[in-house]
């Protein structure tokens, strides 16, 4: 429930302060609590360097707050590239790499996946790897000695069905089946 | 010494020290110069400049050139006599002259540090500054100190736990101690308090066996209803005049049977619940009171307003009740002082904007004291007073009149009502260093209670400094409190009694618009009211904030200005429970050290008056800010005499005589004259 006033600054009315016993619970966010944000994370932190949209220490914030939706659907929990420079300094023991991965777990549950990441999942069922194996690289094998590649690979789709990516990946967003 | 005196008769020879003081001096004041310029002033044998005149080598020096020289003055162009002026009357002594024949310039503190931006100006003042030192020193005349007695006894004024802690440390000692409180009870604001931070031990399970060690030592005799009228004489013999206030009730036959209560037909709001409950005319503030003793509230107790009821006397079977008790003054002698009388919390009726004493669901951390506690007016269970309804949402605002240059602590914005107890409206922008764990702690208490709470905590700065409390703090945010940096600008009342905040959560950079069931705010610490007065009963400093001034802010944390009188506690700035006991132990060794000596000696600094020119106009008596001048009838008419151990020196009835009968052993007008005019000199 944000709406816009003034500008870009978000004014928020509610919060669910359950959130941050949530994320508390899912291994890797034990320790979220602690934060008392002084900023040791976003400063050295590579991706930021490069786009200051992301910031673990608001988005660390934001979670304690509460606010759920805007956490879970944007962007920036995806961003994260678990270089772990953060959670080598972090003075709390925060982990901050290892709440983005909680993150993302409840994000997906919930039916959040980023697209980048949704199409690596799809091509994998797909093709059994991330890029797929077309005639010609098979003709290049054969050319070498090499045995054929299969396309597509039954076993990935086996295990997608068994750990239950499958279902995660035709959740919508709430996380309705 | 004797001999000493014999420096008089003798033409001066003066030796003059200029102090470099390291780079405090001589980083700004051209002291080569300055020692130049003093060097042909009239009765000048010497002239010397030190790095450091107050060390060992610089001491030596000028004990040497006693000798060499044979000085039989010395002036010391250095910090303020405050500092050293001790240090040197003492090496004078050990070199065998009065130590009254030393002088002071003080070229640091009254120059260099203060012209720090101008040497030229400020190298030109302290030669004015030394010539003018020599021209007084030159009339300089030995003086004899006079001894005065030490009582070993010690009055503590204020019952608090400061207070508490400081008799039972004299006590212990064997001092004869007076504990003086002005409420039915000791016990102070702790009393009050629920738990403590950041151990969460209940208050009064802490303090209430001190305060029965009070009641049982045999050293320390407990005056509580009572207040201090008056203050007079000096270190080792004080004399105190202490008012105390009818109980009506005989604290010695008491024994709190609470009969007299049951029948009391009055109730009235309970000031110790914070006016949330309701007690009897006649009542005891806290179970566990020291004296044990109930007490008659004589603004509210029929008989005593209307002339009818005594119904407590009729039940009372130890015919505890006394209706005829009237004010007794008693004077009490005691060698020192140890002024302890604490805080009063910052009335939030000052910033309108929050809704105190608008919206009954505002309150400040005090009254959540009372409410969360065992003993208060919900018997601990925490119910949002507009309704009795259990908060689910609580926001806790900290900085309620700390850190507020425009309306905070002091800065009393309303007349009448709240206005009237400020004493001054200065802007005070001191933080009072409890409140961030005060609010931790009941933010804490309220997870406790109702883990399902949501609790907000908006702040500025978190400030945890202290033993296990950032580990409190932290404590405080895994249980899930939320710290939101930002302070709020104002408190909206919804239909319901709840209440609407708006803040900048400045981490997150977003507008939060959210709403709570109750509203605790963070209330600071100012001095207490009537503070101004006792401060100036026993002419003692108060510093800009409000608090009395302690004798050195680093090495004297404990005394005052005035010998004989010491700190504790919040009374000297706002402090937490184990820096209050800290500093009434301090306070309590420095009386005891006071107290340990058979006598003292006096500085000869009082009025030496001329009967011949006295004419007995009183105006000396009348001016007296000590009493120290009293005009007595002798064959010769009425004449002022001057009660040397009452006298401070401060020249007030000398300045003020209209004959010229009084002098100033010390300040002699031909000395003050000759250092104005050679002030003024043109060279």
């Amino acid at each position: 429930m944000e709406s816009v006033r003034k500008k870009d600054v978000p004014v928020v009315t509610v919060l669910d302060p359950k959130f941050k016993y949530e994320v508390a619970r899912e291994p890797g966010g034990e320790n979220i609590k602690y934060c008392f944000q002084c900023g040791t994370c976003t400063s050295g932190c590579k991706v930021a360097e490069l786009d200051s949209k992301y910031n673990p220490r608001k988005i660390i914030k934001m979670v304690i707050l509460g606010m759920r939706e805007r956490v879970l659907s944007g962007d920036f929990i995806w961003l994260c590239a678990t270089c772990y420079t953060c959670h080598e300094r972090c003075p709390q023991d925060v982990r901050i790499p290892e709440v983005m991965n909680a993150l993302k777990n409840i994000a997906v549950r919930e039916g959040y996946i980023h697209p980048a990441f949704r199409a690596q999942a799809e091509l994998i069922a797909g093709h059994g790897r991330l890029y797929e194996i077309d005639e010609l690289a098979n003709e290049k094998r054969t050319d070498w000695g090499l045995t054929e590649i299969p396309q597509g690979c039954p076993e990935v789709a086996e295990i997608y069905g068994i750990t239950g990516l499958f279902d995660l990946l035709s959740r919508e967003v709430g996380g309705k089946t | 010494m004797p001999g000493m005196l014999q420096d008089a008769g003798r033409e001066p020879r003066i030796g003059v020290y200029i102090c470099h003081c390291g780079l405090n001096i001589a980083g700004v004041v051209d002291v080569e110069a300055v020692r130049e310029s003093a060097r042909f002033l009239q009765g000048v044998a010497v002239v010397r400049d030190n790095r450091y005149t107050c060390s060992e080598v610089g001491q030596k020096g000028i004990a040497d050139d006693i000798k060499e020289f044979k000085l039989n003055r010395v002036v010391i162009a250095s910090c303020s006599p405050r500092l050293h002026e001790k240090t040197f009357r003492t090496l004078m002594e050990k070199s065998g002259l009065n130590p009254h024949l030393l002088e002071m310039a003080n070229i640091r503190e009254h120059c260099s540090w203060v012209h720090y931006d101008d040497p030229v100006a400020a190298t030109q003042k302290a030669k004015d500054l030394v010539r003018s030192s020599v021209a007084r020193a030159r009339l300089l005349q030995p003086l004899l100190r006079t001894k005065g007695q030490v009582l070993p006894e010690v009055m503590v004024i204020g019952g608090g736990v400061a207070g508490i802690s400081a008799a039972l440390y004299l006590g212990g000692m064997g001092i004869k101690t007076y504990l003086v409180e002005k409420e039915p009870s000791i016990g102070g604001h702790m009393a009050m308090l629920d738990k403590t931070f950041p151990t969460l031990d209940c208050s009064l399970c802490i303090l209430s066996p001190k305060m029965v060690e009070v009641a049982e030592c045999e050293n320390i005799k407990i005056l509580s209803y009572s207040q201090v009228e008056k203050v007079e004489g000096q270190v080792g013999n004080f004399r105190v005049q202490v008012r105390r206030k009818p109980r009506y009730v005989n604290e010695d036959k008491c024994v709190g049977c609470g009969d007299c209560v049951a029948k009391c037909p009055v109730k009235v709001n309970d000031e110790f619940n914070r006016n949330m409950g309701t007690r009897k005319a006649i009542y005891i503030p806290f179970p566990q009171a020291i004296p044990p003793a109930y007490v008659i509230d004589d603004e509210n107790c029929r008989y005593l307003t209307q002339g009818k009821c005594k119904i407590c006397q009729a039940v009372c079977q130890r015919g505890a009740i006394e209706f005829d008790q009237t004010d007794q003054t008693e004077t009490i002698e005691v060698g020192a002082i140890i002024v302890a009388t604490g805080f009063e919390p910052y009335d939030p009726r000052g910033l309108p904007e929050y809704g105190y004493g608008r919206f009954p669901n505002v309150i400040t951390s005090l009254d959540f004291e009372r409410l969360i506690c065992a003993d208060g007016p919900t018997y601990g269970k925490l119910k949002r007073p507009g309704d009795s309804t259990v908060p689910k949402r609580v926001a806790f605002i900290q900085c309620v009149g700390s850190r507020d240059q425009a309306t905070g602590c002091a800065g009393y914005r309303l007349d009448g009502g709240t206005g009237s107890r400020g004493e001054s409206t200065d802007p005070k922008p001191y933080c009072s260093r409890v409140c961030c764990m005060v609010t931790a702690k009941q933010a804490f208490m309220v997870k406790e209670k109702h883990p399902d709470a949501e609790v907000y905590v908006y702040y500025i700065d978190m400030r945890t400094a202290g033993k296990g409390f950032e580990e409190f703090y932290q404590r405080g945010r895994h249980e899930g409190i939320v710290f939101l940096r930002g302070r709020p600008g104002e408190v909206e009342e919804k239909e319901d009694g709840c209440l609407r905040i708006i803040s900048e959560d400045l981490d997150s950079g977003c507008i939060l618009d959210l709403t709570f069931d109750m509203v605790v705010l963070a209330q600071g610490l100012i001095p207490p009211g009537g503070l101004g007065e006792l401060a100036q009963k026993m002419n003692l400093s108060r510093s800009e904030d409000g608090f009395l001034m302690e004798g050195h802010p680093k090495l004297r944390p404990a005394e005052t200005a005035i010998d004989g009188i010491y700190l504790a506690g919040c009374v000297q700035f706002p402090k937490d429970i184990p820096d209050s006991v800290a500093q009434a132990g301090a306070a309590a060794a420095a009386a005891a050290v006071t107290c340990s000596k058979e006598s003292i000696e006096i500085d000869p600094l009082g009025p030496v008056i001329d009967e011949a020119l006295c004419i007995g106009c009183r105006l000396c008596e009348v001016l007296c800010p000590y009493g120290a001048i009293k005009v007595e009838f002798t064959d010769k008419g009425p004449k002022a005499k001057s009660i040397e151990v009452a006298c401070k020196g401060c020249g007030v009835c000398g300045a003020s005589c209209s004959t010229k009968a009084i002098t100033m052993k010390h300040y002699t007008d031909s000395q003050l004259a000759a250092q104005v005019k050679a002030i003024l000199e043109v060279v």
